[in-house]
């Protein structure tokens, strides 16, 4: 049995330390010869074995395979057989052991604190004498924190309001996605169409869904808000955290009159018949109504802008 | 001649003069050693005591994903491009030809279907990166539920919850790269948290994405964070960890022979360095098979990031998933007050995560202000033994674990075909009732499993000589083995063995102290044989 107990201390000189025993040594060789595990052997040859010919599947996988997998399977065999053979290896060897080894103690003794506390007082009188030193560069390191505000700030541009105003405007065509207008009178119910304003195509706070629902299923404030002719569009960005409201549904259950628009981040669900009030979910404020009219040519157009931020607002925009 | 014979010949006489034929690996760090005075270092490195517990094999198999990361993550770089210039794809991937795309996301698209071997690397990639966090998982709960983390590790908890913060920034901007519509709509919201953000929300989500959402900066930004600045940090925070774990020697679990004051187990080399070298290469493994085998993360079905899209069924990587139940199962709740708004996502996005975090942080603290308990400690509890602990670190998982499923609790409607709404309120309940009903129900299995007294059964080949009354005998220089390895005092033993394997019982112990009993046990056993060296 070997014991190692020289705690692990730096003073301790090599010459002293407990020798690699003869014990030690024979207890390694007696162990590799008496007590041969011939399984571990015989697995260990057999993962190596595999593991010389993961390597060769892979390179020639890598040159007649259409497919990655083979090359992957290969280079996996290579891999875990080296691995296995290891710990195979390893059990032959039968290298459990268990040697004991002193813990040192980490505790320092009151000698020691009061010797540090002793050195730092000997640097903070040398050092601390000069009041006006240490004021001043004290006052150098805020003054170069603050130089470095400015390069901070080049990341991004300050906040001018771009959040106040979108794409909308008044008389400004919806369009689709590959740009034709909608008209007034084309809409099937109950059917979502993705919008911008003309010339915006893909611009991300514009973002709209267009619907049109039978007109008396409509409040009365959505209405007032600006839907026509049983149109109605809102904000498409979510008010929870900002993900499209992509989901359209009609309720199976009440097919007549319930319809929701879910967005599919967190499942807020908006009711559009009623201004897209939240009624499930996370989100805490309606998407935001575009006030819809009619050009003359029959197109949809908006009257004016959003009245509110759109999306996910800050902690002033409530 | 032995392996352990080679290596240790070749001594220096006290002249300097190198008395034997020294091997080449000897000559090369001794022309090292030689040279900065490392000498006993080394020696007393290979010669260190690793105790060895199938629990204690996660933080390594973390540390073997980390470098299948660093890897596969450099061939990717090679490839990949951090930006969002929009250009035309027209790889091989015939469903999105034409289609504009970012050139992250082009370039990502060549890495999978153009570079022969791009998408097994990718695969490993992003495989290594769910086995990394969740080893770093696991091997946090064995270090809580043992007690590892007191004193005087408290300190080197707080370092690996750095390193799990690092492994999760790692793995979300990681993630973020592809620019794909999953991982854009993740971005996408992770903006919405940052702006709700009181007073300065707006402003830090402008300088972090270059402006309004989505701006053209973030992807070209995210590169350098995750790939270098990122690596970096968890590289050096990950050397103290080990360095801590050095210097402080390892616990180990009570036993015969094992104290406050030793630690009983391999030598790092050959023993504890062969397995551990295995591991490593049994991990890599696996893990070019997951790659070879599982489709990871297949961007060209999420396609491309879209500002007007979105999908169902969006779920983040797995330990994304808490954060992610944390924002859909939080109630519509936010607060007003003078034209300002304190956001749900203050909430359910900051605070909450926050709470996790600091509770985490905060443990060791909490524990030794409720015990009272200031000692150092190198011995481990079993979960049993700490009922209080065992039960606490089981509720908090199970309010983590509530969380999670709320990340995908329209997956769970849909599978179960409930509405999405009454899963969300089960799930809502769930997460206030279940940490206090399974701290209960922890506790008392606890106290249950600890005043059950019976045998706890080892095994060890040991090898035994016939006496020449009929007996067996121990051979005296494998007694002390034997007793460290869990068997029973020779007295016991007498009556038991009758074959080369012996079954036996711990000695019976004192569970005031059973330091104590064990030490003598083993004092008396030195004595009996005369093994006393
Ligand atoms: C030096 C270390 C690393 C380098 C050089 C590196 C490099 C890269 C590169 C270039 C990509 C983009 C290519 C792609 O998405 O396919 C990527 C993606 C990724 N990285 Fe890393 N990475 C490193 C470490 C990590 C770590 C520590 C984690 C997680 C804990 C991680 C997680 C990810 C994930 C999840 C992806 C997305 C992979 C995918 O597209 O499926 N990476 N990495
Ligand atoms: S972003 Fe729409 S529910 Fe969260």
């Amino acid at each position: 049995m070997t014991q190692f107990d020289d705690a692990e201390d730096d003073a301790t000189p090599v010459t002293a330390q407990r020798p690699v025993s003869d014990e030690a040594r024979s207890e390694w060789s007696s162990v590799a010869h008496e007590d041969m595990n011939l399984r571990a052997y015989r697995a260990a040859i057999v993962a190596f074995v595999v593991a010389v010919g993961g390597g060769l599947l892979a390179a020639i996988a890598y040159w007649t395979s259409e497919t990655e997998t083979l090359l992957g399977v290969g280079l996996a065999l290579a891999l875990g057989g080296i691995g296995f053979g290891l710990v195979s290896w390893s059990k032959y060897l039968d290298l459990d052991e268990h040697v004991v080894q002193q813990r040192e103690p980490l505790r320092t003794t009151p000698q020691q604190d009061a010797d540090f506390e002793e050195q730092v007082e000997v640097g903070r009188q040398t050092v601390g004498r000069r009041k006006l030193l240490v004021g001043l560069l004290g006052g150098s390191f805020v003054s170069l924190a603050i130089g470095f505000v400015g390069p901070v700030g080049s990341l991004g541009p300050r906040p001018r309001g771009e959040r106040d105003s979108t794409g909308w405007a008044p008389g400004r065509r919806l369009v689709t996605l590959d740009g034709s207008p909608v008209d007034l009178s084309s809409g099937i119910f109950d059917q979502l169409a993705t919008v911008f304003p003309d010339g915006m195509i893909g611009r991300d706070d514009s973002q709209v869904v267009l619907l049109r629902l039978r007109p008396e299923l409509l409040s009365e404030r959505t209405i007032d808000d600006g839907a026509l002719d049983g149109w109605v569009a809102y904000s498409k960005i979510c008010t929870h955290a900002g993900c499209s409201v992509g989901l359209f549904g009609v309720d199976d259950r009440e097919p007549d009159v319930v319809r929701q628009l879910v967005c599919p981040c967190h499942q807020s669900v908006f009711d559009p018949t009623d201004g897209a009030r939240p009624v499930g979910g996370p989100a805490t404020r309606s998407l935001p109504q575009l006030s819809l009219g009619v050009d003359d040519e029959g197109f949809l157009v908006s009257n004016h802008d959003f009245d509110r931020p759109v999306g996910p607002i800050t902690w002033d925009e409530g | 001649m032995s392996v352990f014979d080679r290596f240790s010949r070749g001594d220096t006489d006290d002249a300097g003069e190198v008395t034997k034929r020294r091997g080449l690996v000897e000559r090369y760090v001794d022309s090292v050693t030689s040279r900065t005075g490392g000498g006993s270092f080394v020696t007393k490195s290979l010669r260190k005591v690793f105790p060895s517990h199938f629990s204690f094999l996660w933080g390594e198999l973390a540390l073997y994903s980390l470098i299948v990361l660093f890897l596969t993550g450099t061939y990717l770089t090679l490839f990949f491009e951090g930006s969002q210039e929009v250009v035309t794809y027209t790889g091989s991937h015939e469903p999105l030809q034409g289609q504009e795309v970012s050139a992250a996301f082009d370039s990502v698209m060549r890495i999978s279907f153009e570079v022969k071997g791009g998408l097994l690397i990718r695969q490993m990639h992003h495989w290594s990166a769910l086995l990394f966090v969740g080893a770093i998982a696991l091997h946090m709960a064995r270090v809580f539920f043992t007690g590892a983390f007191r004193r005087p590790r408290d300190l080197n908890w707080i370092v690996g919850l750095t390193l799990l913060l690092l492994a999760l920034a790692a793995g979300f901007t990681g993630y973020s790269l592809p620019d794909d519509l999953l991982s854009g709509t993740g971005l996408r919201i992770t903006n919405g948290i940052i702006l709700a953000i009181p007073f300065i929300g707006e402003r830090l989500a402008y300088l972090i994405f270059g402006g309004e959402w989505p701006g053209t900066d973030i992807i070209g930004r995210l590169y350098p964070v995750h790939i270098l600045l990122i690596p970096a940090a968890i590289v050096a925070v990950l050397s103290i960890h080990l360095a801590l774990v050095w210097r402080q020697k390892h616990t180990q679990f009570r036993g015969p022979g094992r104290t406050e004051q030793n630690v009983v187990g391999e030598r790092v080399w050959p023993a504890f360095a062969m397995k551990s070298i295995g591991l490593l290469f049994l991990t890599a493994g696996v893990l070019t098979a997951m790659g070879a085998i599982f489709e990871i993360n297949p961007v060209w079905l999420y396609g491309p990031y879209d500002t007007a899209a979105a999908t169902s069924f969006a779920q983040p990587d797995w330990y994304i998933g808490f954060l992610e139940g944390s924002v859909r199962l939080f109630p519509p709740w936010e607060f007003r007050a003078g034209g300002f708004v304190i956001n749900t996502l203050v909430f359910s996005g900051i605070l909450i995560p926050g709470i996790v975090f600091g509770g985490l942080f905060l443990a060791p603290t909490i524990e030794r202000r409720l015990t009272g308990d200031t000692a150092d400690h190198h011995l481990l509890d079993r979960p049993r033994d700490a009922p209080n602990r065992t039960a606490a670190g089981a509720a908090s998982i199970a309010f983590v674990a509530v969380l999670f499923l709320g990340g995908a609790q329209d997956v769970v409607a849909s599978t179960l075909d409930f509405s999405v709404g009454h899963v969300t309120t089960v799930l809502q309940f769930a997460m206030i009732l279940a940490p206090p009903i399974v701290f209960v129900i922890t506790k008392r299995t606890c106290v249950e499993l600890r005043d059950r007294t019976g045998p706890e059964r080892t095994e060890r080949r040991v090898p035994v000589e016939r006496t020449a009354d009929g007996g067996y005998h121990i051979p005296d220089d494998q007694l002390e083995d034997w007793m460290l390895a869990g068997g029973a005092a020779p007295g016991h033993f007498d009556e038991m063995a009758d074959h080369s394997t012996v079954r036996g019982k711990h000695a019976h112990r004192d569970e005031s102290d059973p330091v104590h009993a064990d030490e003598e046990a083993l004092d008396e056993m030195r004595d009996d044989a005369g093994a006393d060296r």
